[in-house]
């Protein structure tokens, strides 16, 4: 299991390289993904390995997330940046990476862009949340809805007699995040981010034409200088898996555009 | 490793003792793992599982076990879809030449 120390936490990491006999430098793509169910899988099942062919790809597990360690407290989106730099100088990369960021995963790349825009050759979105006014309470507020939810006596008899052995795991590993770390309110704090329109690299921004953050798909559009938008019909939140053969698509073409 | 590319029956072992380590032995109350077992509607494995168990399988059998290029070729349906017979056939193969 590749476990990396970085930050001073055990994080879950998959590096994926092909085995390509032509030696010349491959263009570097880190993809972060969403929050509290998601892990790395989600990159690793649907376009990481067809981007592997073209990139070196290094899938992360956020803290928190899949198997990398869940500290108790930590957990704002400056947190997360943290994480990606202490990962990055632990790998000795310090060309400009391509970041793919997926949903949660697309405000810690947005975060990274304007914290070391010298770190960041390109941005591949793919319905990326950030902060906008009254986001922690609607983030905290679903989550806490969803702790509640897992907390009743009701819901675990359930889970107990009806959900196999992945419902159940998934569920209980949840229920530990939103009940016993600071992940609620951490994201509560945060603030709306003033400084979109600072984000100068060459960004990709996809959404489902059902997205509940529709909003933000028109945000990126109007501040981010540059920024292509791509709404693909009939799809909601969950478009990159949905839709993963479009995205692999896409995300293939920009590589080769801007790697 | 010997210079014989291992059989069938040692992949599959090979991969249960790997299943076992990442997930744990309560895997096997239902029985033992066949070729025909799934790894998602039989094992209940989930996906971060299956990250980690075709990791172990290319560190215990080297780079020429692709899984890189070969899970590019699939779509999400097909990887949920794969049976322990798919990835013991695929690493047999790839140790063939």
């Amino acid at each position: 299991m590749p476990q990396v120390q970085a930050n001073g936490l055990s994080f879950h990491v998959q590096v994926l390289k092909t085995n390509d006999a032509d030696d010349s430098p491959r263009p570097k793509v880190v993809m972060l993904h969403g929050l509290v169910i998601d892990n790395l899988s989600s990159w690793y099942y649907t376009i990481a390995p067809a981007v592997a062919l073209h990139a070196d790809v290094y899938l992360i597990d956020l803290r928190g997330h899949g198997r990398s360690d869940m500290p108790t407290t930590g957990y704002t989106v400056e947190d997360n940046v943290d994480d990606l730099v202490a990962l990055l100088d632990h790998w000795g990369i310090d060309e400009p990476v391509h970041l793919f960021g997926n949903s949660f995963g697309g405000v810690v790349s947005l975060a990274l862009a304007h914290r070391h825009p010298e770190r960041v050759a390109s941005l591949f979105l793919v319905e990326a949340h950030f902060a906008v006014e009254g986001w922690g309470e609607h983030m905290a507020g679903s989550l806490a809805l969803a702790a509640f939810g897992l907390d009743e006596d009701a819901v675990q008899n359930w889970l107990a007699e009806n959900a196999d052995r992945k419902l159940s795991r998934l569920a209980k590993r949840a229920e530990r995040f939103l009940l016993e770390t600071s992940l609620i309110d951490d994201l509560q704090a945060e603030q709306p981010i003033g400084w979109l329109a600072e984000i100068t690299c060459p960004t990709f921004a996809l959404y489902g034409s059902e997205s509940d953050i529709l909003d933000r798909a028109r945000e990126l559009e109007n501040k981010v200088a540059g920024c292509e938008l791509e709404i693909v019909a009939d799809c909601t939140h969950s478009l990159l898996t949905e839709q993963a053969a479009l995205v692999r698509d896409r995300a293939l073409t920009w590589i080769d555009r801007v790697g | 490793m010997s210079d014989a590319p291992p059989s069938t029956e040692s992949v599959l072992a090979e991969l249960e003792r790997i299943l076992v380590e990442v997930v744990g032995d309560d895997l096997l109350l239902d029985g033992p793992i066949t070729l025909e077992t799934s790894f998602d509607a039989d094992l209940q494995l989930e996906s971060i599982e299956f990250v980690a168990l075709s990791e172990q399988l290319l560190i215990t059998y080297g780079e020429q076990v692709d899984f890189v290029t070969w899970l590019a070729g699939m779509e999400l349906d097909d990887i949920i879809a794969l049976t322990v017979g798919d990835v013991v056939g695929f690493v047999v193969a790839s140790l063939q030449g």
